[in-house]
């Protein structure tokens, strides 16, 4: 057991170094490697609903979208009026000192990453009752209400868009936005990682699988499975906002339904790169992220026009051949790795049942 | 799962790998080639428009490569364009930029289509002082914010329809007009919006109907059927192509009766093909046609250059591919003048841009905004069956009289 341990912690650690070098390694691909981040950290907490709890929710880009438009109102309202900044037109500009920057985003951040949270706790008690598909559906809808809404608020651009403060210009290295950029969603990463990590080991995901599993079985267990659904969902929307709050900084402009509340993209990839990898896994979203954007950024330009369709061939594909995700897909292929003996005389008599 | 833990970084560590041999990026002067980026919309709502913005690069490059290129030095430089496609998506189009300038080396940008896509490239070519001459941003609030190396060939949104809620003003003898209005949620409508306000706070006119329309613009009914309702003296529609197209179909489905239309994109939407006789009469807002008295070496009149477009790629070119072109001629009327690949002396160049292009005067004023140009009216007529637009504001250059007011659905055959 030790043993395990000890290689567990020479790959976090090879994982880490790799992660802190990497925009020094890559330094053209930053913006890349930290879209690379968040979109782990979406997949790993979507992964918390879809894949631990069973629960396929459409809805967490609503928490994403939230931490969006919370992180730039609340970097510009803390020292300029709202309105001004946002008014359509927009006569009047208005600069950030580099300490008002990064006071804005600290705060922001921080609120974005709260108030989604709270929200997810709100709605969750009031659509978490509803199951399998109906559940689904409404989580679709919210997202989509949610973009349609905050395209008619003036007061954070409206359909006009709400273009985020421009990192400061006291700070005259070009590569310093990207770099701020990158840790911040690695930090992201790594908080988001360990903390799935000590779900994975405690006994809340065994009560989220069971939920998945048979839920009124679970509820006959004498678990309260409202109470810890609505927990489930509150961490999800609690990094959600977070990952959303950096993206907002590095796009540098918010549009409510293309870039926020952007259920089209970036919902619907969460989930797929989630089944891509393998749901309720730990590993599963990490690598289903990885691989997506990879093939994305390494596809998609060289069959332009098309490649919408490339991505549906894709799901495809993944449905039909790799329904359980990579993971599942080694895990059936090679049980004995993944700690699983396959007791051959059970297996044969199996058979012969058969 | 330690050894899957491992797989996956021998997987991380090929990719590394395949990265770092990947890097060998590309030089913004490559041998002989002056290598521009752009992120061009080729699919989603935009994909239209944006083929036109491409069709206009991709002419002016071919004559300008034809026609001995770009001199700098004593040395002559062809143009190249690198070209992604940003699906219509903010947040795509910043990611490319990005991608262009750090990746493929680029060091000189070609603006994407629309104002709202524009609006996410510009702070990062800001910050990495890459000039970017847009043809297709026209939103007000782009040159307000205090950009350094953005420039715009074409007048700024607010400014696309007010002259028409002017015109309307006369045609009722000076007194206000009743405004009905309805707009696309995006940037560029937006805008055009507040200079409707701006135009009826002037005139004293009232608006009496103010409707939002979504970004997937295919329906308007309920915002006609009010129109309907109340009679105003003026309609106004703008939502991109999808915007016109829809507007026209519905209007005469639905045999709206209003003295006077005013809309935007009607040449890139084809109306007057598309449509033909229900077209008849709408006022469209244009950055450019092809009657005007413009001139320059590469393309001639526009006439000539709409005839040169239409035997490259089909069809009549509508604005938005001449002002893209012309973005081509301020870059290559830069690097001359500057006489140098320093971003900053092309930048330095642009600012002092002064010159004629088939497509109008370019100057630019202080936020990066085209000030040397109006913008024209036209108002689609028929003759029988064919169908066409006429500029009928400013008079300078109006071919036809405005006609007014437009007759009702129930005396047009």
């Amino acid at each position: 057991m030790e043993k395990v341990k000890q290689k567990d912690l020479i790959l976090y650690s090879g994982l880490i170094i790799l992660g802190l070098a990497a925009p020094y390694l890559f330094s053209a691909f930053k913006v890349q490697l930290t879209y690379l981040c968040v979109l782990i950290v979406l997949a790993m907490t979507w992964n918390l609903q879809g894949g631990e709890m069973g629960y396929n929710t459409f809805g967490n880009i609503l928490f994403y979208g939230l931490g969006m438009y919370l992180t730039a109102s609340i970097q510009v309202g803390m020292f300029f009026p709202l309105a001004e900044w946002t008014e359509s037109g927009g006569e009047k500009t208005f600069v950030h000192t580099t300490s008002q920057y990064f006071q804005g985003i600290g705060v922001g951040l921080l609120v974005s990453a709260i108030v989604p949270a709270i929200i997810a706790g709100a709605i969750g008690y009031a659509i978490l009752g509803l199951r399998g598909h109906y559940f689904a559906i409404c989580t679709l809808g919210l997202g989509i209400a949610a973009g349609e809404i905050a395209g008619g608020i003036e007061i954070i651009g409206a359909g006009q868009g709400f273009t985020t403060p421009p990192f400061p210009a006291e700070i005259v290295d070009t590569e310093a936005r990207g770099k701020f950029f990158y840790f911040l969603s690695f930090a992201l990463l790594v908080g988001t990682f360990m903390f799935v990590k000590y779900i994975y080991g405690s006994r809340f995901r065994l009560i989220l699988n069971a939920i998945r599993d048979n839920e009124d079985k679970a509820e006959a267990m004498g678990i309260q499975t409202m109470k810890y659904k609505i927990v489930g969902w509150m961490c999800s929307a609690f990094f959600c906002g977070l990952a959303g709050g950096i993206m907002g900084g590095l796009i540098g402009y918010i549009d409510s339904t293309d870039v926020a509340f952007d259920g089209r993209e970036m919902g619907v990839f969460m989930v797929l790169m989630a089944i891509l990898g393998g749901k309720g896994t730990l590993w599963g979203p990490v690598i289903g992220a990885t691989l997506f954007h990879f093939f994305k950024e390494g596809l998609w330009t060289l069959i332009l026009g098309w490649q919408y369709v490339a991505l549906g061939v894709l799901i495809v594909v993944i449905v039909v051949y790799f329904p359980e995700g990579l993971m599942g897909w080694l895990r059936e292929k090679y049980p004995e790795r993944f700690g699983e003996v396959i007791d051959e005389k059970d297996r044969k008599a199996q058979v012969e049942l058969k | 799962m330690n050894k899957i833990a491992k797989l996956f970084v021998t997987f991380i560590s090929a990719i590394t790998l395949a990265l770092v041999s990947f890097t060998s990026s590309f030089a913004k002067v490559e041998g002989e080639y002056i290598v521009l980026g752009s992120a061009i919309s080729l699919t989603g709502k935009y994909s239209s428009n944006g083929v036109h913005t491409q069709n206009g690069y991709n002419m002016a490059v071919d004559r300008i490569n034809k026609m001995g290129g770009v001199e700098v030095q004593g040395k002559k430089y062809k143009f190249e364009i690198i070209y992604y496609d940003d699906e219509s998506n903010p947040k795509r189009a910043a990611q490319l930029a990005e991608r262009l300038i750090k990746q493929d080396g680029v060091h000189y940008m070609l603006g994407p289509y629309s104002s709202g896509l524009t609006k996410a490239i510009a702070p990062v070519t800001e910050k990495y002082k890459i000039p970017m001459v847009e043809a297709n941003g026209a939103s007000r609030s782009l040159f307000t914010k205090g950009y350094k190396y953005l420039f715009a060939v074409l007048s700024p949104a607010n400014q696309y329809l007010e002259v028409a809620i002017d015109l309307a003003v006369e045609k009722n003898g000076g007194k206000g007009v009743k405004i009905a209005q309805a707009f696309e949620q995006d940037a560029f409508s937006q805008d055009v919006r507040l200079g409707i306000l701006d135009a009826a706070k002037r005139t004293g006119s009232e608006i009496i109907i103010d409707d939002k329309l979504p970004k997937e613009l295919n329906d308007m009914a309920a915002t006609l059927a009010k129109v309907k309702a109340v009679k105003p003296d003026v309609l106004v529609v703008s939502g991109h192509t999808k915007g016109a197209l829809t507007a026209i179909r519905q209007i005469s489905e639905m045999k709206v009766d209003v003295p006077m239309l005013a809309m935007t994109h009607c040449d890139a939407a084809k109306l007057s093909k598309q449509h033909g006789k229900k077209s008849e009469f709408a006022l469209c807002a244009s950055q450019w046609h092809k009657n005007l008295s413009y001139k320059d070496k590469f393309f001639g009149s526009g006439k000539k250059y709409a005839k040169d477009f239409q035997k490259e790629f089909g069809y009549d070119p509508p604005y938005q591919s001449a002002e893209s072109s012309a973005a081509l001629l301020v870059f290559k009327d830069a690097f001359e003048r500057a006489n140098s690949f320093d971003r900053d002396a092309v930048r330095d160049a642009l600012v002092d841009t002064e010159m004629q292009t088939f497509y109008g005067n370019i100057k630019f004023g202080p936020g990066g905004q085209n000030v040397a140009k109006p913008m024209i009216l036209f108002q689609v007529r028929c003759k029988g069956d064919d169908c066409e637009n006429r500029v009928v504001a400013p008079t300078k250059w109006a071919s036809d009289k405005f006609y007014h007011p437009i007759p009702k659905w129930s005396d047009r055959s």
